[in-house]
C-alpha cells in the first residue's frame, strides 16, 4: 500500500515536472488557443512568462489570445514585447497594426529623420542572437585579417590584408552599435501601453489638477518621469502629461 | 346721418316756409375771409368770399383777385344760406376756393369783385402770411385742449415705483394706476412701456380691478390698478422707465352750444370721447453688484435654494442616467443659467433640458427652474460627479451666497452591449486591414531565455569571442618570433660578412707572405683558392644567397639589383675570372700579380662594403 502510494506521488510529480517546462506548457497553452479557449490559452502563456521564461513568440501568442478576448490594450502591450525579441518578424508586425486600429485614439507622429528610420530598418532585420553572429562572424574576419598582416611575407599581400582588417573592423564596429542599440531597447524601461481603458491626463501629479487630455487603452507612451505614484508621459506627437502609473504599463 | 348736416336742412326748410313778406332789410356787404392764418406751405385751406345780405339771388359776375401766388386747387363753391329771425332776413352767399400756398412768406391777397343788385363791390384786401410746415396739428390740438380743459386733472396715469436706487437684478415692483374723477367707460393700453435695461415680468391682476379711493391735491380720485409689473435691472446705470399711454373712453358734458335745438338731440347724460392719458417716466438707478463675484456666478440675484437628484444610483453602460438639479426660490428665476456639471471625462453629456415654473401672483416673483441633464456612462465602474455649485446674490445680506450639492456617486455596471470602439478618421487601407483578423499563433516551440540568457551576454559568447582573439594573439606571437629569427640570422651574416672575408683574405696574406721569394705552386693555388672563397662567403653572407646558388652571373644580377657601380662589377668579375684562371692556368704566378690580386680583392670588398650597408 505504502509502495504503491509513494509510485503515484512521483508520478504525479513527475508529470508536474513534465508539465513544468516551458515548451510543455506552450504546446498545451497552444492547444487550448487553437480550441478557442482563449482565456485559459492566455492563463497558460502568463504562467510561462511568470515562471521567468521569455521568448518573442510567447509574448506574441499570448497577445493573440488577449486580442481574441477583446483585450486590445494587453494585446499591443504583448505584440509590443514580441516585437523586441522578434522584431523582424512579419506577423506579430502585421498584428500590431490590426490591434493598433482597434484603439480610440489616433495619434500622429511627429516626423522623424530618414536616416533614424533607415537606423531602425537595420536594427529590427536582425534578431538579437542573429546580430551577435553577424558581430562575432565580422570580429573573426578582422582578426583573420590581421592575422594576415602579421604573418604575411610579401609586402603587397600585408597591405591587402591591412586594408581588409581596416574595413572589416569598420563593419563589425558597426554592427556591435547595433547590437548595443538593440541590447539598450531590449531592457529599456520607459516605455508603456495603456491599459485602463480610459484614463484622463492631468497638468501635473496632483488628482485636483486640471485635465489635460484623455487616453483610451492601447496607446503607446514615453514615460519621462516619475513622481510617486504619478508617472510623466509623452505622446508620439509630443503631447505632455501626468498619468497615475497604474493606468499604463511598461512594455 | 350726421347731426349738424340734419340740423342745417332744417334750417333751410325753415327758411323757406318763413320766406314771404321779408324784405332786404340791412346793408349788403362783400368780404374774403381764410380758414387759418398764418398757414403751412403745400397746405390746402379755404379762400371764401362771402356776400351778406346781398338779396335772395346772390351775386352775379364773381372777379376774383390775383392769386398767383397761390395755386387754385378748386372753385369756387358756391353755398348759400338765409336766415329769417325776428322777422328780419339775413342771407350770405359764399363763394369758397380751396388754395395752396407755395413759397413762405407775407402775401396780399388783392380785392375780388361781385355785381349784386345792380351794383358790383369789391372785397378788402387781405394779408395772408405763409409758414413753414404744418399748423393742422395745431388746430387739432385746440380741440384737444378744449377736452383737456374739460378732464383736465380729473384723470391721469400714474406710474409709482416700490424704490428707485436697487442693486443690480433686485426686483422692482412697477405700478400703474389710473386716477380719475370722471366716469370711464373702458381703458384700453395703447403702448406699453420700453423697458430696456430690465427683465420685466407682468404680475397677473384680479379679473375686476377693485377701485379704492385717494384724495391728491385735496381731491377725492377713484384709483384703479391698470399695470403691475416686477423688473429686474440686467445693467447698472441711471435706467429710463419710459411713459404708458393708455387710450380711455370718458364721457362727458357738452357745454360748447347753448342751442337748444342741439340740446335737444344731445344725449343727457353727456357724450363718451376717446382720451388718451400718459404716465410719466420713472428713472431708476442701478448699482452693480460688488466687483467680487464667485467664479460660478451668473447673474442670479435673490434667495434661492438647489437641490440635485438622480433617478438611479445605479446604471449600466450606455444607459442614460437623468440628474436633476433644481432651484427655487425668489429672485429673477428666468434669468438663471444652468450650473456647471462637471462629469468625469468618460462620460457623455448633453446640454441640459430647462423647464421653469413661476408664481407671477403676490409681490414678490418666484418659483423654481429645474435643469435635466443627461448622463451616458460609456465605461463601467464607480464614477464621482463633482458637486454641483450654483452661486447668487442676496441683495437682503448684500452678499454672494455659494451653494453646493453633495457629491454623486454612479455605479455604472457593464452593460450587456460591448463597448464598440470607435474608428477616428482610418484610411481606406486601414479599414481595408481592420477586416482582416489577426494571423494564427506560432506553434514551433521557440528557444525560451530567461532574463540575463541572452546569447550576446552568455559564457559561449564570451568564449567564441576568445577564440579569434586568441588565435591574433598567436599569430602575433608567431610573427614576431619568425621575425626576430629571421633578422638574427641574416643581420648576423651580414654584421660579420666583412670579418669573415677579412678573415678568408688574412689567410689568403698568409700564404703570399709564407711564400717570399719563390711560392710553391699549390700554395699559390691555395692562394687564390682562400681569395675566391672570402668572396664568394661575403657574397653569401653580405646578399643573403645561399651558397648553392653561386655563379658568376647570378651574383653579377643580384648585385646589379642592388645598384652596384658597373665599374667596380667589372673589376669584381675579373677579378674572380683572374682567380679561377689562376686556379686552373697557371701563367701569372708571380708575386707581384698575386700581390695585384690581393690588394685589388681587398679594394673590392672594402667598396662593396661601403656601397650594401
Amino acid at each position: 500500500m505504502h509502495r504503491i502510494l509513494v509510485i503515484v506521488i512521483s508520478c504525479a510529480a513527475i508529470a508536474v515536472a513534465r508539465a513544468q517546462t516551458p515548451e510543455q506548457l506552450f504546446a498545451d497553452a497552444n492547444q487550448l488557443y487553437q480550441q478557442g479557449k482563449f482565456p485559459e490559452a492566455r492563463a497558460s502563456y502568463e504562467r510561462i512568462l511568470s515562471s521567468g521564461y521569455a521568448a518573442g513568440e510567447l509574448s506574441y501568442n499570448l497577445g493573440n489570445a488577449c486580442y481574441k478576448e477583446g483585450d486590445i490594450p494587453h494585446a499591443i502591450l504583448n505584440y509590443e514585447r514580441a516585437l523586441r525579441r522578434i522584431s523582424g518578424d512579419d506577423d506579430v508586425r502585421h498584428n500590431l497594426q490590426i490591434a493598433n486600429l482597434m484603439i480610440i485614439d489616433k495619434i500622429e507622429p511627429t516626423p522623424r529623420i530618414f536616416i533614424w528610420e533607415y537606423w531602425d530598418g537595420v536594427k529590427n532585420w536582425f534578431t538579437m542572437t542573429g546580430v551577435t553572429l553577424v558581430v562575432y562572424a565580422w570580429f573573426v574576419l578582422f582578426a583573420a585579417s590581421l592575422a594576415v598582416v602579421a604573418l604575411a611575407r610579401t609586402y603587397a599581400l600585408r597591405k591587402i590584408a591591412f586594408l581588409t582588417a581596416a574595413g572589416t573592423f569598420v563593419v563589425c564596429l558597426f554592427f556591435t552599435v547595433v547590437l548595443f542599440d538593440k541590447k539598450s531597447d531590449l531592457v529599456r524601461s520607459d516605455l508603456a501601453i495603456v491599459v485602463s481603458q480610459i484614463v484622463t491626463v492631468k497638468n501635473s501629479p496632483d488628482p485636483m489638477s486640471s485635465d489635460a487630455f484623455v487616453l483610451h487603452g492601447g496607446v503607446k507612451v514615453q514615460i519621462t518621469d516619475r513622481f510617486t505614484t504619478w508617472m510623466k508621459i509623452r505622446l508620439a506627437d509630443g503631447k505632455v502629461g501626468w498619468m497615475d502609473g497604474g493606468a499604463a504599463e511598461v512594455i | 346721418m350726421d347731426r349738424t348736416a340734419f340740423q342745417r336742412m332744417l334750417s333751410v326748410f325753415l327758411c323757406l316756409i318763413l320766406w314771404a313778406g321779408v324784405g332786404l332789410s340791412q346793408g349788403t356787404e362783400f368780404q374774403a375771409n381764410v380758414d387759418r392764418n398764418p398757414v403751412g406751405v403745400g397746405e390746402p385751406f379755404t379762400l371764401s368770399f362771402t356776400l351778406s345780405n346781398g338779396g335772395m339771388g346772390g351775386g352775379k359776375n364773381l372777379q376774383p383777385p390775383d392769386l398767383n401766388k397761390f395755386r387754385i386747387m378748386g372753385g369756387p363753391n358756391q353755398s348759400s344760406n338765409v336766415q329769417i329771425s325776428n322777422g328780419s332776413v339775413s342771407s350770405s352767399f359764399v363763394y369758397s376756393y380751396v388754395v395752396e400756398a407755395i413759397e413762405i412768406g407775407k402775401f396780399t391777397i388783392g380785392p375780388a369783385s361781385i355785381e349784386s343788385g345792380g351794383k358790383t363791390y369789391r372785397s378788402a384786401p387781405l394779408t395772408i402770411e405763409v409758414v413753414k410746415g404744418s399748423t393742422k396739428t395745431k388746430q387739432q390740438g385746440t380741440e384737444a385742449a378744449d377736452l383737456s380743459a374739460q378732464v383736465g386733472d380729473n384723470l391721469f396715469l400714474k406710474a409709482t415705483v416700490d424704490r428707485a436706487h436697487v442693486i443690480q437684478g433686485e426686483q422692482i415692483n412697477l405700478v400703474f394706476k389710473l386716477y380719475t374723477r370722471v366716469s370711464v367707460n373702458n381703458y384700453a393700453v395703447e403702448k406699453t412701456p420700453n423697458m430696456t435695461g430690465f427683465w420685466g415680468e407682468d404680475i397677473e391682476l384680479p379679473k375686476n380691478v377693485p377701485l379704492s379711493t385717494e384724495t391728491v391735491n385735496g381731491k377725492q380720485y377713484k384709483v384703479g390698478i391698470v399695470k403691475r409689473m416686477a423688473l429686474f435691472p440686467t445693467q447698472a446705470g441711471t435706467l429710463e422707465i419710459s411713459p404708458m399711454e393708455v387710450q380711455t373712453t370718458v364721457v362727458v358734458q357738452d357745454r360748447r352750444s347753448v342751442d337748444p335745438f342741439d340740446s335737444f338731440f344731445r344725449d343727457p347724460f353727456g357724450r363718451s370721447i376717446n382720451y388718451e392719458i400718459k404716465s410719466e417716466p420713472i428713472k431708476i438707478k442701478v448699482d452693480p453688484l460688488p466687483s467680487d463675484p464667485p467664479p460660478d456666478f451668473k447673474g442670479a440675484v435673490g434667495q434661492f435654494a438647489m437641490s440635485t437628484a438622480v433617478d438611479k444610483k445605479t446604471t449600466r453602460t450606455n444607459e442614460p442616467v437623468s440628474l436633476k438639479v433644481t432651484i427655487s426660490g425668489t429672485g429673477n428665476i428666468k434669468l438663471i443659467e444652468s450650473p456647471l456639471v462637471e462629469l468625469p471625462t468618460d462620460f457623455e453629456q448633453y446640454s441640459p433640458k430647462v423647464s421653469d415654473n413661476i408664481n407671477r401672483t403676490g409681490n414678490r416673483i418666484s418659483g423654481s427652474k429645474t435643469f435635466e441633464y443627461l448622463l451616458i456612462p460609456r465605461y463601467p465602474g464607480v464614477k464621482t460627479v463633482k458637486p454641483v455649485s450654483f452661486s447668487y446674490y442676496d441683495p437682503a445680506k448684500r452678499s454672494y451666497v455659494k451653494l453646493h450639492s453633495p457629491q454623486i456617486e454612479l455605479n455604472v455596471e457593464q452593460g450587456t452591449a460591448p463597448v464598440a470602439p470607435m474608428i477616428a478618421g482610418g484610411s481606406r487601407e486601414d479599414v481595408q486591414l481592420l477586416s482582416q483578423d489577426v494571423r494564427f499563433i506560432k506553434l514551433a516551440s521557440p528557444g525560451f531565455a530567461r532574463p540575463g540568457e541572452a546569447f550576446y551576454s552568455s559564457g559561449l559568447f564570451m568564449a567564441m569571442l576568445l577564440i579569434p582573439v586568441a588565435g591574433l594573439a598567436g599569430a602575433f606571437v608567431y610573427a614576431r618570433r619568425r621575425a626576430a629569427v629571421m633578422l638574427d640570422q641574416a643581420g648576423y651574416r651580414n654584421r660579420k660578412a666583412m670579418k669573415v672575408a677579412r678573415k678568408g683574405l688574412k689567410q689568403a696574406e698568409y700564404l703570399l707572405k709564407e711564400k717570399s721569394g719563390k711560392p710553391a705552386a699549390n700554395q699559390r693555388l691555395r692562394f687564390y683558392g682562400e681569395v675566391s672563397k672570402a668572396l664568394w662567403k661575403y657574397f653569401g653572407d653580405k646578399l643573403a644567397i645561399p651558397q648553392a646558388d653561386f655563379s658568376v652571373e647570378g651574383a653579377a644580377k643580384v648585385l646589379t639589383d642592388r645598384g652596384i657601380d658597373p665599374g667596380l662589377l667589372a673589376a669584381l668579375r675579373s677579378l674572380l675570372e683572374t682567380c679561377d684562371l689562376a686556379r686552373f692556368a697557371p701563367t701569372s704566378l708571380e708575386a707581384s700579380v698575386m700581390q695585384k690580386t690581393y690588394d685589388e680583392a681587398q679594394r673590392i670588398i672594402v667598396e662593396l662594403e661601403r656601397t650594401l650597408k
